[in-house]
């Protein structure tokens, strides 16, 4: 009897250690998240400069300087929480280092904070235009796409200048960070904002060694704006130009992937007119005859007229529609030529999706032209078959 | 305790069984060896032509084996080749299983050391999973196939909601075109898709716990059905989310796909975790089966009792999953034991049937 209970207590006492819990266990608190990652060209910050001075530094290359956002900023224990904002927390605190690995940079992080970074939070990298000036985004993002912490679903926007100051402090204290990520979200408002680039279709785009395009972000003042779009070049990885806030509306045509937007013209007198986008189709054919590759892209959209300045004119009348319907179409043309002529002569570069379409319809052409597509496409014949629809004048009729 | 000599299994539970044995680690890695096979994404037709060979060879795998009621592989080729190369050839395939079996697990602790329990050592992942799995078998067929009835629909559900929540990220555009290349990448891709299905040799030994034997044909139709068309959503969705590029430069795809993106609102916002809590079970699962399937060789062909025979092959497992020194030498193992599957899947059963039948019609000796 005794002996039973003794075995008994013994294999409770031995499940005891099942309950330990887990081995890798980390307390939140004891870890600083970063929201955002900014990536600029190697140029240290006067802070850091100081601190170099005084002898913190190590064995390193200045090519990259790379800034955390890190959420949120305890202002308890962080010695930065800054008495100027009274009584208001700071959303967040940006750290930077520089570096010539991007992990290295991580772990230095950790000799500045008392809490370790943790990539687990990253919602948006910023990359400067400059940094792609000189480096390939392949050597950029390889750590980022490596990392088993940072998921791939974090998204990337390059900038024309310091890309940390996009991560700058704003008068609506949001964190800049997680507020670029939700502008994507009103892709269903405009289409010059772009579909984001994750670093899953990243992944896929510097594979295919495509040209392609991402989302250009502008700051100024603390205050963010997406704004067109900056031109990755396939074959080097580096960044090779700007689109406009047209252009990338041009993108959405073509592509035929936009979700709203408007399209603002000038009426006979010189007065604006407007066009609300509700829906928008594109179909892009691939003409083959022999070794000659054209395009014929067939826009069709449905719309709202939803503003006029002329107030000489009645918009509900039939014959106007017509004549209001050939001028937005006319404007249209107009941006998707201008759209061609920078990527087809300008630039040289292919970032409107035709590509893929060769690929899916024509895979044999498609095999032949793809390592030097760039070149190709800019001889390639592309017509434009617009047709918009005014389906009604809103709510009110004059 | 052990095996009792009525531990017998309903058709159900073996269709259950067969599929938890196929499915594991296949879910995690065909994507991109598929797709290394042949850089097209119609290797989605690849999977449904490799299932149907696999039905074929299985097909002649049941035959075969309903001809000996209530033994297993282990028993019944001794009667035909002999004894002494019958018990060759099921050490082999005992090996093989031993093999597999810890391919699977050392899989799983790859995954769960990447991505969820970082820092903890293998031998902690690895060692639990295979007392818990001896333990399992302990109880017999029968206690086995309960577990995997209970823990098949549950990962079958996550898996289903994972993909489902992928949708978000799906583009058919990186599906199309359809045989753009014709049909040799197709045929390229059998070489992966075939390899996955490792495992279903289980059916040699299954048949003999079987209730109704005579009803192994359903089970095997239930049984790899069931993977066949997990695989090829598998495939889809993940080629689908990700496109071929971007599949061929992740070293786990599946993960990948779920990493793409975060679901906000629901009660996981990233999926992949409760996924790869959830498919350790079916991992688990997985091991068990082939854990199992090698103890009962042993014992059967040893003539030991099958406790003992469990916790001598603890140690053997846990060395074959240790083997690879690295990720390189796991992906490799991975390809490897494939094309030793296929000895097991068409050879093994072939070569017994043929001399089975040269015994039975043309020497009419009673076997």
């Amino acid at each position: 009897m005794f002996k039973r209970s003794m075995r008994r207590c013994c294999l409770l006492i031995a499940a005891m250690a099942l309950i330990s819990g887990c081995w890798s266990s980390k307390e939140i608190e004891d870890l600083s998240m970063y929201a955002g990652l900014a990536l600029d060209v190697g140029d240290p910050t006067p802070l850091e400069r100081e601190l170099e001075r005084k002898g913190a530094t190590y064995d390193k290359k200045n090519q990259i300087t790379a800034t955390i956002q890190i959420v949120p900023a305890h202002s308890s224990s962080s010695n930065q929480g800054d008495s100027s904002t009274k009584g208001k927390v700071p959303e967040f605190l940006n750290t930077t280092e520089t570096g010539d690995s991007l992990f290295e940079i991580m772990r230095t992080y950790s000799t500045r904070r008392e809490r370790a970074v943790i990539g687990h939070h990253l919602k948006t990298i910023v990359v400067s235009n400059r940094l792609l000036q000189k480096r390939g985004i392949d050597s950029i993002m390889d750590f980022v796409l490596r990392d088993n912490d940072i998921r791939p679903s974090c998204v990337v926007f390059v900038t024309e200048g310091r890309a940390l100051d996009t991560f700058a402090k704003n008068a609506s204290g949001t964190v800049p960070a997680q507020q670029l990520r939700d502008f994507l979200r009103n892709r269903f408002r405009t289409n010059r904002i772009m579909e984001g680039v994750n670093l899953t279709r990243l992944d896929a785009l510097m594979r295919t060694r495509q040209s392609f395009v991402l989302q250009n972000v502008v700051a100024a003042k603390g205050e963010l704006e997406l704004s067109g779009a900056g031109v990755i070049k396939g074959a080097s990885g580096k960044w090779i130009g700007s689109l406009s806030q047209t252009d990338v509306e041009s993108i959405s045509w073509i592509r035929g992937d936009g979700g709203g937007g408007a399209i603002k013209t000038y009426d006979w007198r010189g007065e604006p007119i407007v066009y609300e986008i509700e829906s928008m189709k594109s179909k892009q054919k691939a003409k083959i005859t022999g070794d000659d590759i054209s395009f014929h892209v067939e826009i069709k959209s449905e719309g709202r007229f939803i503003e006029n300045w002329d107030i000489r004119e009645d918009p509900s009348k039939p014959k106007y529609m017509e004549k209001a319907e050939q001028l937005f179409e006319e404007r249209l043309n107009a941006m998707l030529r201008e759209f061609m002529r920078k990527i087809q002569t300008q630039y040289k570069v292919e970032v409107a999706g035709f590509g893929e379409s060769l690929r899916i319809q024509s895979p044999k052409t498609w095999k032949k032209v793809k390592d030097r597509w760039d070149e190709v496409f800019s001889e390639v014949p592309v017509t434009f078959d617009i047709d918009l629809h005014i389906t009604d004048f809103g709510s009110s009729t004059k | 305790m052990f095996l009792r000599k009525d531990d017998k299994i309903t058709t159900t539970q073996a269709a259950i069984f067969l599929t938890d044995t196929v499915l594991g680690a296949g879910i995690l890695t065909l994507p991109r060896s598929v797709l290394e096979a042949a850089e097209t994404p119609d290797v989605w037709l690849s999977v449904l032509l490799g299932g149907a060979i696999i039905l074929l060879l299985m097909l002649v795998m049941v035959k075969l084996s309903q001809r000996f009621p209530g033994k297993t592989v282990y028993e019944y080729s001794r009667s035909i080749v002999g004894t002494i190369p019958g018990a060759f050839l099921c050490l082999l395939l005992i090996l093989y299983f031993i093999i597999v079996g810890g391919f699977e697990i050392r899989v799983l602790a790859e995954v769960a050391m990447l991505y969820l329990l970082e820092g903890t050592p293998i031998w902690a992942i690895l060692i639990p999973f295979i007392w818990t799995g001896a333990y399992l078998a302990c109880g017999g067929i029968n206690s086995i196939a309960r577990v995997f009835q209970i823990v098949f629909p549950i990962s079958l559900f996550f898996l289903i909601l994972s993909y489902a929540m992928s949708i978000r990220v799906f583009e058919p555009n990186h599906l199309r075109p359809l045989l753009g290349g014709g049909v040799m990448p197709v045929i390229q891709g059998l070489k992966s898709t075939i390899l996955v299905f490792t495992g279903c040799e289980v059916i040699m030994v299954l048949i003999a716990h079987m209730q109704h034997p005579e009803r192994a044909v359903k089970a095997v139709f239930a049984g790899i059905g069931i993977p066949i068309m997990l695989y090829l959503f598998t495939i889809v969705m993940v080629i689908g989310g990700m496109s071929v590029d971007a599949v061929l430069r992740s070293t786990w795809p599946t993960i990948d796909l779920l990493r793409s993106f975060e679901v906000t609102g629901l009660f996981f916002e990233r999926l992949e975790f409760p996924f790869l809590v959830i498919w350790m079970m079916q991992m688990f699962c997985n091991f068990t089966s082939f854990y199992f399937s090698a103890s009962l060789g042993v014992s059967q062909i040893f003539r030991i009792r099958f406790g003992p025979v469990l916790f001598a092959l603890m140690p053997v497992i846990f060395i074959s999953a240790m083997i690879p020194k690295r990720i390189n030498d796991v992906f490799q193992l991975g390809g490897a034991i494939g094309y030793i599957g296929i000895f097991f899947f068409a050879l093994l059963p072939a070569l017994l049937s043929a001399i089975y039948w040269i015994r039975k019609k043309g020497l009419r000796q009673d076997v």
